[in-house]
């Protein structure tokens, strides 16, 4: 019973997220809610884009070494969230996107996000942090060969995500607050923001620099030495 | 009804260049209790993993392994996962979930039961077990034991026909190794289980199987009924190594006939055949210096305010040049102890002295320069490269100051080394500060015979460089090997102390199984070599 | 005790997405205080012993977020005065008490949510429709109090053997990535041992079920689908335009009408859904008691 129940439920998402519900969600938001709720609907492409994400990671196979080490980079990186101020949160889900493929990069920022959220307590952030995070560890795995050239391409993505990050979120309280973007209020936010952007993209480039080669290594030798 | 039947089977594995099993037949029956032993390195894990579809090593195999009848490369996914259990070594990684209950059900989930199914197993396994008290828990609020055997029960609920299992007890302190060990027997005769164990130390099991079988370098060099083939491995030196102490000594005293296997035996044995004119050997004076070098003055210690006393008015002392050993259970605060020795917790009350200087005086990790050094009971703790050569590098390692050649390993990776070869590099890490006082929590934890009279070696040289040592051990027999004095920890108390012949001849069960052999017979007795001795003594057989 | 958190985690889970959910996107000031109130119930009556409500970060919270809005805004035709010839006015102050009020109740929310869905319930919820990556998530749950453990003890044996120094804050930081380094190390080795630890026992061959020790009962269905009905009125009314409210240029919008109150009621009996629960069980509790 369950199995099918499941089956089902999962090709319903599967298909019915990118092709219905995606134009459903902006129409609801446009027409039943107020004409102007942006915030509703970002909320609602966040929420999706990571069930989405999620349903293809179901219907692919994974090997279970390749399961166990992403568990295990998961729970690396929720622990070093508990670092105060500088945290590796983002070096972590890079490192990973860089050796273990963008997938896996996208699963470790976004399991983070969740788990350490409840510590740090849940909220409707909590789906814009497994964005970002995630896209993080996605476009990480796009640029791998990249990023494994040298420390300059290493300092930029790591500038840039932190910056990218601190845009997401940004611009997430302003809407949920505002409930349509605006330009002065996210000038504001970007402002009161900024000590935290810089932090960020300093611990980015930081933890990237001194976690590459030591992480990256141990990861390259595991997936050598178990044929992962 | 045959279990497993294997014809010819060879195995190299993918990076090797020797055979790691070489041409091994052999035919286990239903509802037997095999023992597996040789040294690490013999090749009874590859053989055991090959056995087991799933997570049979990568590399070239050649030959036939047949379960029930047909070859384990046909059989179904679900059959060939839920049919052959397989335990392996360590008790914390192999758990999955987080919970109790999730981690008894996560096979059946794989076997995709549905949910009344599951939970009728899982209840029906957690009451034969008696784990119904932890079925809520999370898994990290047990103790290793537990842990090992939840790893048990979790395989065991997918009713299994055959349970291999890998060095299971390795991790485990005496008392949970039996317990464990007295499971896995009695599921064996009540249920007719099938069981191929591997055991470091088959001394703990070889009173319950009914076969053994010795490899070494990948062959088989005898398999049968348990004493015939104890009886045609004494005198290989290497076997006997890990077997019981009375098994030691019938090989030792070069004796042929019915072989001796636990102490009541060993007891019989020698009452039987040998004389008792001399009671004891001959004392061998030992200087005692008189420097301390550690000193405990009815120390306190507890983890919290609210909680209880963890040590309570311990006092002790270590001299100059000595191999001090702390004795005890679980729980008894002999870790704490040397914790505490090594300034990496803080007693409330009591003074502890290094070198006779308070600990407390020690600032800014001075303590740990050329002084107090501690090799922590998980070894791994102290790796951080990707081969032994960076592992040395990082502390400044000089080869000349320890007294074992690691440059053998240079290259290898230090999670490839064998749990022995991993503490050796463990201890030459922790050499490198050139310590006067070196702390060792547990050093034999986890490793075969072989590896223990390695380390035992290395502790001896270094005490002849000057060194004075205090470890902590659940084992006796390691103790009395090495051990110049021995203390016995008790809820957090030194409860008696003594120099280690005097110690042990005046327990009565926390001794050596010699010792309980010749107890009332001979006098101070502890080691097969000096059992061996005295029965010379005595005019032999 | 809280007999509302014995509901099957799937109630548990619609109801806060309905009643946050609610409070996210209809900005009406009435709807809103009737949530904030709802929240700060459900909060005390379900939050974990030992949590303190932290009163005065919330109160904090509200004035800053109230005041901000006015600070930008300077459209609406009440002026109240004028900072740096801006004008402050009424309506965007009205705004911006709304939009806090908002903002604190929907953080209200989450922390009962955060109390009540432990992890083991939500992957009950997560777990029918994405097997592996629940089952993930239990594994990493199960690393992180093992691998902080960890840390710990790899911590103490390079202090141990004079590795570890933290005379400096250099030497602090250096040493803690030093830790975490073999930390990682020695995780990713032994997470290949879980790998065939999983494998031995059949993950991978096959379609998987998922245990759960939850089931769904009748109070379960009763419960799910009069939070659904309250659900749907209010989002009727909204749909209807009766809970339309507009601050700009002028407050515009009738309140109180009689549809309104309707739908603010729904509302409300939504958000008072635990309390009523924990009532109604406990003197079920006090009469079953009454008879042992």
């Amino acid at each position: 019973m369950v199995v099918i129940k499941n089956s089902v439920i999962r090709n319903i998402i599967r298909i019915g997220v990118p092709f219905l519900l995606m134009p459903a969600v902006v129409a609801v938001g446009v027409f039943v809610f107020d004409d102007k709720s942006y915030a509703f609907v970002s909320l609602a492409v966040a929420l999706l884009s990571c069930v989405l994400f999620v349903a293809g990671f179901e219907k692919k196979r994974t090997g279970t070494g390749r399961m166990a080490l992403v568990a295990v980079l998961v729970a690396l990186t929720v622990t070093g969230r508990f670092i105060p101020y500088f945290k590796p949160v983002a070096a972590l889900t890079v490192i990973t996107g860089m050796y273990l493929g963008g997938e896996a990069g996208f699963l470790v920022g976004a399991m983070a996000a969740v788990i350490s959220n409840f510590y740090f307590g849940q909220g409707p952030w909590t789906p814009f942090q497994m964005l970002a995070w995630g896209m993080i560890g996605f476009i990480a795995g796009l640029f791998c060969d990249i990023l494994k050239r040298g420390k300059l391409p290493l300092i930029i993505y790591g500038v840039f995500s932190g910056i990218f990050f601190s845009f997401v979120m940004d611009v997430w309280t302003v809407l949920w607050y505002n409930r349509t973007f605006d330009g002065s209020m996210y000038l504001a936010a970007i402002v009161t923001a900024l000590p935290y952007t810089v932090i960020y993209a300093v611990s980015n480039v930081f933890f990237l620099l001194i976690l590459k080669k030591p992480i990256g290594g141990k990861l390259e030798r595991i997936c050598l030495k178990y044929r992962l | 009804m045959e279990i497993f039947k294997v014809k010819d089977l060879n195995f190299k594995y993918a990076l090797g260049t020797e055979k790691a099993v070489n041409n091994v037949s052999f035919t286990v029956s239903r509802g037997e209790f095999v023992t597996m032993c040789g040294a690490t390195g013999s090749g009874k894990s590859t053989l055991l993993k090959l056995l087991k579809r799933e997570i049979s090593p990568v590399g070239d195999k050649s030959g036939e392994i047949l379960f029930m009848g047909h070859p384990i490369e046909d059989m179904e996914n679900r059959d060939s996962a839920a049919k052959i259990g397989f335990v392996m070594q360590d008790p914390e990684q192999q758990i999955v979930t987080d919970k109790v209950w999730h981690e008894l059900a996560f096979g059946l989930e794989n076997l995709g039961l549905d949910n009344a199914v599951i939970r009728r197993r899982v209840s029906e396994m957690a009451s034969y077990f008696g784990i119904e008290s932890w079925f809520e828990k999370s898994v990290r609020e047990l103790s290793g034991g537990q842990k090992q055997l939840l790893n048990l029960a979790s395989v065991m609920v997918m009713q299994p026909e055959v349970l291999l299992l890998d060095e299971p007890t390795a991790q485990l302190d005496p008392i949970a190794a039996a317990d464990f060990i007295a499971t896995v027997a009695k599921l064996n005769r009540e249920t007719a289980l099938t069981v191929i164990i591997s055991e470091h130390r088959p001394e703990n099991v070889i009173s319950v199987s009914d076969k053994l079988m010795a490899l070494d370098h990948g062959e088989i060099l005898a398999f049968g009924d348990t004493r015939e083939t104890v009886a045609k491995l004494t005198g290989n030196a290497r076997f006997m190594e890990g077997m019981p102490a009375a098994v030691r000594l019938f090989s030792g005293l070069n004796l042929k006939g019915a072989c001796p296997l636990d102490v009541s035996e060993g007891r019989r044995f020698i009452e039987d055949n040998f004389k008792n004119d001399i009671r004891e050997l001959p004392k061998k004076l030992r200087e005692r210096s008189e420097e301390k070098v550690l000193e405990f003055k009815n120390v306190n210690f507890r983890y919290g305010k609210d909680l209880p006393d963890v040590i309570r008015n311990m006092s002790f002392e270590v001299r100059k040049g000595e191999i001090f050993c702390l004795l005890g259970g679980n729980g008894s605060g002999k870790s704490t102890t040397l914790a505490l020795a090594a300034g990496l917790k803080q007693a409330y009350a009591g003074e502890i002295r290094v070198f006779g200087k308070k600990i407390r005086e020690y600032k800014a990790g001075s303590l740990y320069r050329g002084c107090v050094a501690m090799l922590p009971q998980d070894v791994q703790a102290l790796f951080i490269g990707d081969s032994v050569k960076e592992e040395l590098q990082e502390v400044k390692f000089k080869p000349d100051m320890f007294p074992f050649d690691l440059s053998p390993f240079a290259e290898r990776h230090p999670f490839d080394l064998s749990g022995g070869e991993q503490q050796l590099l463990g201890l030459a890490k922790v050499m490198a500060a050139e310590p006067r006082l070196l702390l060792l929590d547990e050093p034999t934890k986890g490793l075969d015979a072989y590896a223990k009279k390695e380390i035992a070696g290395v502790l001896r040289k270094l005490k002849g460089l000057g060194l004075s040592i205090v470890f902590v051990t659940h084992d006796t027999e390691f103790a009395a090997a090495v051990a110049d004095r021995c203390a016995l920890v008790f809820r957090g108390e030194v409860t008696s102390e003594g120099e280690t012949r005097q110690f042990f001849s005046e327990n009565n069960f926390y001794t050596t199984a010699v010792n309980r052999m010749t107890r009332g017979f001979y006098d101070g007795i502890l080691r097969v070599r000096e059992a061996e001795e005295i029965i010379h003594l005595n005019g032999g057989h | 005790m809280t007999e509302y958190s014995e509901y099957n985690p799937i109630v548990t889970f619609v109801y806060f997405l309905a009643v946050a959910g609610l409070a996210m996107f209809i900005m009406n000031p009435v709807l809103l205080t009737v949530s904030l109130l709802g929240s700060v119930v459900c909060f005390c009556l379900k939050r974990n012993k030992g949590e303190k409500a932290n009163v005065l970060i919330f109160v904090g919270l509200f004035v800053v977020l109230a005041l901000i809005n006015p600070l930008f805004h300077h459209n609406g035709v009440t002026v109240l005065f004028l900072i740096n010839d801006n004008p402050i006015t009424l309506e965007a102050l009205a705004y911006g008490v709304t939009a806090s009020v908002m903002v604190i109740s929907v953080l209200f929310w989450f922390r009962s949510f955060s109390a009540l869905m432990t992890g083991d319930k939500l992957l009950y919820v997560f777990g029918r429709f994405s097997p592996k990556f629940s089952l993930m998530i239990s594994m990493a749950l199960r690393y992180i109090p093992l691998f902080a453990e960890r840390s710990k003890k790899i911590k103490d044996a390079r202090r141990a053997m004079g590795a570890y120094e933290e005379e400096n804050l250099w030497d602090s930081v250096k040493g803690g990535v030093k830790v975490f380094i073999s930390l990682t190390g020695q995780s990713l080795e032994k997470g290949i041992i879980t790998a065939d630890s999983m494998e031995a026992r059949g993950y991978g061959s096959g379609k998987r079920t998922f245990f759960s020790r939850y089931v769904f009962k009748k109070k379960d269905g009763i419960a799910l689908v009069l939070i659904l009905l309250l659900t749907a009125a209010v989002m009727a009314a909204k749909m209807a335009g009766v809970l339309d409210f507009s601050f700009y240029p002028a407050a515009e919008g009738e309140l109180f009408s009689v549809w309104a109150v309707g739908a603010y009621a729904c509302y409300g009996v939504l958000t008072l859904l635990p309390l009523m629960s924990e009532i109604t069980e406990r003197e079920k509790w006090r009469y079953l008691r009454s008879k042992i």
